[in-house]
């Protein structure tokens, strides 16, 4: 039984390797077929007269439909890396928020409350993204934000400033909250595999007919593997942007290091001066 | 003629080119595209031979003990990315398996350690905090043969194969604390208060104290224990009608707070009547008024303070990793010590089975850790611990007053409280004496 996850394996070469692979593998794929399927092929139709207006027009008729299905699959994959790309964003940006707020808790709640989200945002970028990389979703963080959460549920407000203050942080926290239930959604979000077989099929049929045109042998291997290198290289974009938090094109953890880097790092050396 | 003719245009012929192409061809475009097909692969593969080894940490992340236990996971994680970094034990990486013992002793615990050892098949926990846990989970480390490494100071009277404590027990932490308050550099101390919450430890620590200063002929003036949940203990004017020159304090958590802002009203200063306690660190400091609590002291086996190299390398790392304002404190220094004593025994069995480490450990491997040498002792499997006396001083720290001079050898089982207990495991393990009842 064929393991589906195996395809996986591929987010883990590096996309410049992967797209040459995928587009070489392509264009060997045609060339070899040009050798030995092609004679076979041509059989159908070089007897025939105006054999290459026949299989123009079918071509052209084919990638009418192959072209559309591969364009809507590429904007839906850039939606899709868009959308987790923003909830983020957002993720980070409520954190931030969170941060300022708690910083006006009482001592000792704000230091406790600080180190608590500091030590969420260090698990969110040294151990939750790699394990997103590889399409686990994380655990870790569950019980940081729990903790976080019950710390913050067990301060009493003591003046209508706090009460206000608790408020608003609670409010921020049920943002961020939400937003990280998105990005964890995220982690397993991607084309369905039933795109994916269609894509590959259609991508056969594209080749099938290019091998049926009558052509010099060279001018095949030339026009047909550029078409096809062409081809590889848009089922490369595709397979890159899908699964938008795999493999080295996708949404990187760059938002939490930055409000770690400007905001948490930066109040510690503040705090220690 | 027509059959010989050349076709000039190409050069090459679809059948010329299949002949003698098509091998060069394969060979040429196999030797190109060989590295970019395969180049990435080798990340899929651990580029050390030996597989990955799995080790557990076990703590409460949520719950009441949380903010206590989340140090520990975080330093332990700490030591274990820094001995992956410098390429892991015996060749392997170690994969950590971090489960969230929720501050539920007797139900969560248990389930966890299980699913440790059973499921993910850790070689080694680390983990626990308070003595329900560890009683908790003992009987799921012996069933299975696993090994915990246990970082709090505790009450003693346990001693198990499968538990390495590196904490202290009360013979290397409370009594030399009150042979000093005895002595003439700790204002020779008569007349004796004890504090505590009302748990095992404290009743059991308790216990000892009072044999203890019962056997040196000091008297205790009175004893309270103070139910876990109360928020104000009441009990300063008592304390201070009852005239005591010293107060041991075994008190646990944010009740400390309590206990410290009442005795600071009570008008009564450090100087007059100082309170030693066992269980204030650094972290408890933080959540107290500085002027409440200085000049008081704490029995430690560690402190922040300690000006050493060492120490100053584990702080200036753990802060570096963590924030400048994170502090340092025994249970933590004892929960790192403890992941390089290990990965020691490790490399001297040459094996990560449980019987070869365990024997290594047995053998006397050591750690210079942040707070000195860190062994074992074979007996009891309990480490040998510096005393250390802190007094609170600047900045929610202490300044260390008094020191044993080398690493007390640890006495889970004082005889004076537990006649006939003893233990070997060298030779033959635990050793009962007479029932010793611990009022709780």
């Amino acid at each position: 039984m064929f393991d589906f996850n195996l395809i996986y394996r591929i987010y883990d070469i590096p996309s410049w390797k992967l797209a040459l692979a995928v587009s070489g593998g392509f264009v060997l794929f045609y060339w070899v077929g040009c050798l030995f399927i092609r004679p076979f092929l041509r059989l159908f139709v070089r007897s025939r007269s105006g054999t290459n207006d026949l299989v123009g027009y079918v071509l052209s008729c084919f990638c009418v439909f192959y072209g559309l299905l591969l364009g809507l699959i590429a904007v839906a994959a850039y939606q899709n890396f868009g959308e987790v790309d923003k909830n983020v964003s957002k993720e980070a940006v409520a954190l931030r928020a969170l941060y300022q707020d708690v910083n006006g808790y009482p001592h000792p709640v704000d230091q406790d409350l600080c180190w608590l989200l500091r030590d969420y945002t260090l698990y969110v970028i040294k151990y939750a993204w790699p394990l997103q990389k590889k399409g686990i979703i994380p655990d870790g963080g569950r019980v940081r934000v729990t903790a976080f959460h019950e710390r913050l549920l067990a301060f009493e407000p003591q003046t209508k400033g706090q009460e206000v203050l608790h408020a608003e942080t609670l409010r921020q926290f049920n943002i961020f909250f939400e937003a990280r239930r998105m990005r964890l959604h995220s982690v397993t979000t991607g084309i369905p595999a039933v795109m994916w077989y269609v894509v590959l099929i259609g991508a056969l049929i594209n080749i099938a007919i290019v091998w049926m045109f009558d052509m010099r042998f060279l001018t095949h291997l030339l026009l047909g593997g550029m078409l096809v290198f062409f081809l590889g290289a848009m089922i490369f974009l595709i397979a890159a942007m899908d699964n938008p938090l795999r493999g080295e094109v996708s949404v990187s953890s760059e938002a939490f290091e930055l409000v770690y880097k400007s905001m948490m790092e930066e109040s510690n050396l503040e705090l220690e001066d | 003629m027509k059959n010989n003719k050349i076709d000039v245009t190409s050069g090459l012929t679809r059948r010329d080119c299949l002949k003698q192409g098509s091998g060069a061809f394969a060979l040429a475009s196999m030797r190109a595209l060989a590295p970019l097909v395969f180049a990435g692969c080798s990340e899929l593969i651990p580029i050390s031979d030996a597989k990955p080894v799995k080790v557990g940490i076990l703590h409460s992340q949520t719950g009441q003990m949380a903010m206590s236990e989340n140090p520990l996971r975080d330093i332990e994680l700490m030591a274990i990315e820094d001995i992956n970094a410098a390429g892991g034990i015996l060749g392997a990486q170690i994969d950590p398996i971090v489960e969230d013992g929720a501050s539920r002793a007797t139900t969560v615990f248990p389930k966890r350690a299980k699913k440790l050892l059973s499921e993910s098949k850790v070689t080694v926990v680390f983990g626990c905090w308070t003595s329900a846990s560890r009683k908790a989970v003992l009987p799921v480390f012996e069933e299975s043969n696993g090994l915990l490494f246990y970082p709090a100071s505790y009450e003693g009277n346990e001693s198990s194969r499968n538990i390495i404590y590196s904490g202290s027990t009360p013979n290397q932490q409370i009594l030399p604390a009150i042979d000093w308050l005895l002595s003439e550099a700790g204002g020779s101390r008569k007349r004796i208060f004890l504090v505590g919450s009302d748990d095992v430890y404290q009743r059991t620590e308790n216990l000892i104290i009072r044999k203890y200063l019962q056997d040196k002929s000091v008297m205790v003036v009175g004893e309270t224990f103070i139910p876990p949940g109360h928020k104000d203990t009441g009990i300063a004017q008592d304390i201070k009608k009852s005239s005591p020159d010293a107060i041991l304090s075994t008190l646990t958590g944010d009740i400390n707070l309590s206990f410290f802002n009442e005795w600071a009203a009570a008008d009564v200063t450090a100087d007059l009547v100082p309170v030693v306690s066992t269980n204030v660190g650094e972290d408890e400091l933080r959540r107290m008024r500085s002027n409440n609590v200085k000049g008081h002291f704490s029995a430690r086996s560690y402190f922040q303070s300690l000006n050493t190299d060492a120490n100053k390398k584990f702080i200036d790392r753990f802060q570096q990793e963590h924030g400048y304002d994170r502090i340092t404190d025994e249970t933590i220094e004892a929960a790192y010590s403890s992941v390089y004593l290990w990965k020691a025994a490790v490399e001297k069995a040459g094996s990560f089975n449980v019987d070869k480490v365990r024997e290594a450990l047995h053998s006397g491997v050591k750690f210079d850790g942040p707070g000195g040498e860190l062994r074992i002792d074979p007996k009891t499997q309990h480490a040998y611990k510096r005393f250390r006396l802190g007094r609170v001083g600047k900045n929610r720290q202490f300044e260390i007053v008094n020191q044993s001079a080398d690493s007390i050898a640890p006495d889970p089982y004082p005889q004076s409280v537990f006649p006939g207990w003893s233990c070997d495991w060298t030779n033959g393990g635990v050793k009962q004496g007479a029932e010793v009842k611990i009022q709780n």
